[in-house]
């Protein structure tokens, strides 16, 4: 409790240093925060040149929204996915790469990962903000699902600064964390629905059937990976514009808050450590 | 709690570990089946004193004599393996200046984002930007990126958030020798004021001549041990006279 007040305390320098990262990310650039739609936008391009036109990747039409636009189905999924990524990827160099911060300066640690949600999340909901824009371009009628969308948003940054934090700690004790992380990521996205839908993996399941006779089928394991409740939540909320199985919210609630109390666990179990293990 | 105490040092003791291997990647924490082979050195050994409340104290001794170390301890960025540091008020440590200043952004800028991750809140720097600004001597270019700041503008930015600060107690590296002689004599003249409102002052240094001017209290450790505690003069002529002994 006595935690949760030190760093409700430090809200303010969160906040500076989030706006240190936001305002210092794209200075001198000529396109400045166009430059953050750059990527995804590049992503989507491959990916619906490579799974959407080359293999034929056919998701089911958006129901009831109508939509079928392989574009705007995949960037359902692939914003939240490289908002998590970005997450997991600038927390986990947080700690080490603020290590001179940390050795002369006494303040509340654990801002230093929680800003680089807060940096992503700005860049996160720009990009949504097109998303959303693109879609009802389209002809989806995303704008009454919005608070939701929201909250699902959320959700997920909870989640990502749980799984940041165990990250940025697991980086000071091992550096070869984030370059096993980068490896980590690029398995993640391929055993989460971003570029083939979920209906694949089910139908796979079924053919194949109990696991090593087992009744543990392919997509029960499948279901263990939170990011594929995390894009369901986004897919069905954005592109299918209905609402999403509670037991989606569930799931995706009870992530989020494992992994951001276990993520503060650790890290308040270490951070007293840090200006000397750096 | 007593009144004329500002900090308590009781029985501190801090070790560090001296590595003979470390492993910090995995690949060799695993072979090796432990991520380290150490033995500790003891950089504090059993330290106690009282600093005393509105003195300006300062801790002198060798290299290596754990100076820094303490004053590490009182700013809560290294934690005792033993012992307890008790602070009876608010503690503001200035250990380097202008640690944290992002370079790409403007001296306005890095002053409100340097003072919050110092402990002041936004309405703290606002009230006092104009004084920060006249204090450092760089208004002429507060409104350009740091990184184009000569290192002594710099240092004197850093220098004059972090006085502003406005702590009841001041842990001070030795960072006095910043900026030219001029700037220095507008640091020596903040450190009386401070004194005069009765806050306290705890500073390292090497200059026994700045200590003999600035401290009426000082703490001699030798080797992590404290060697003498109490009023600057004796303490400073005993530290002085063990350097002459030792010498051949």
């Amino acid at each position: 409790m006595n935690y949760l007040k030190e760093v409700w305390g430090s809200r303010e320098l969160l906040f500076n240093l989030t706006s240190r990262e936001v305002r210092g990310k794209y200075k001198r650039t000529i396109f400045g925060q166009l430059w953050s739609l750059a990527n995804p936008l590049a992503l989507m391009l491959i990916y619906t040149l490579v799974f959407g036109i080359i293999f034929k990747s056919n998701p089911e039409p958006g129901s009831p929204s109508g939509l079928n636009v392989f574009a705007l189905w995949l960037l359902c999924g692939l914003l939240p996915w490289t908002f998590f990524a970005n997450v997991v990827n600038t927390a986990s160099g947080s700690l080490v790469g603020n290590a001179n911060l940390i050795q002369k300066v006494s303040f509340s640690r654990i801002v230093l990962p929680l800003s680089t949600v807060g940096s992503s999340a700005y860049n996160w909901a720009f990009e949504m903000a097109v998303l959303v824009i693109a879609l009802s371009i389209a002809g989806g009628f995303v704008l009454p699902w919005l608070p939701l969308v929201l909250v699902a948003m959320a959700l997920l940054a909870i989640f990502a600064a749980g799984v940041g934090l165990l990250f940025s700690i697991a980086n000071v004790y091992f550096r070869d964390t984030q370059y096993l992380l980068s490896i980590v990521l690029q398995l993640w996205i391929y055993l989460s629905p971003i570029i083939y839908p979920t209906t694949l993996v089910i139908g796979k399941s079924k053919e194949i059937g109990g696991l090593l006779g087992t009744p543990i089928t392919l997509a029960d394991l499948y279901e263990l990976n939170p990011m594929v409740h995390f894009v369901a939540l986004f897919r069905q909320l954005m592109y299918d514009n209905r609402w999403p199985d509670p037991s989606e919210w569930v799931v995706c609630l009870a992530w989020a808050v494992v992994a951001l109390f276990v993520g503060a666990v650790v890290f308040r179990r270490n951070e007293r450590k840090l200006a000397e293990a750096l | 709690m007593s009144a004329d105490v500002a900090v308590r040092v009781d029985k501190v003791t801090k070790t560090f570990r001296m590595y003979h291997e470390r492993n910090q990647s995995l690949k060799s924490a695993i072979m090796r089946g432990r991520t380290s082979v150490h033995e500790d050195f003891l950089a504090l050994n059993d330290v106690s004193f009282d600093v005393p409340s509105g003195s300006t104290f300062g801790l002198i001794g060798s290299n290596g004599s754990g100076k820094s170390t303490l004053l590490k301890c009182l700013a809560n960025i290294y934690y005792p393996n033993s012992g307890s540091i008790t602070h009876y008020g608010k503690i503001a440590a200035m250990l380097e200046v202008g640690s944290g200043f992002h370079a790409e952004l403007s001296g306005r800028e890095n002053i409100f984002l340097n003072g919050s991750i110092l402990g002041m809140s936004k309405k703290d720097v606002t009230r006092k930007l104009d004084e920060i600004i006249d204090f450092s001597g760089v208004e002429q270019f507060i409104d350009q990126p740091v990184k184009n700041y000569s290192s002594g503008m710099y240092v004197r930015l850093g220098f004059a958030i972090a006085i502003n600060v406005d702590p009841d107690i001041l842990v001070v590296d030795e960072v006095l020798a910043v900026g030219d002689a001029d700037f220095q004599e507008k640091c020596f003249n903040k450190f009386a004021d401070f004194k005069k409102a009765g806050k306290t002052v705890i500073l390292v240094s090497h200059s026994m001549d700045t200590v003999k001017s600035m401290c009426d209290q000082a703490a001699w450790l030798s080797r992590g041990t404290l060697q003498a505690v109490g009023e600057a003069q004796s303490t400073i002529a005993a530290y002085v006279d063990s350097l002459h002994r030792d010498a051949p």
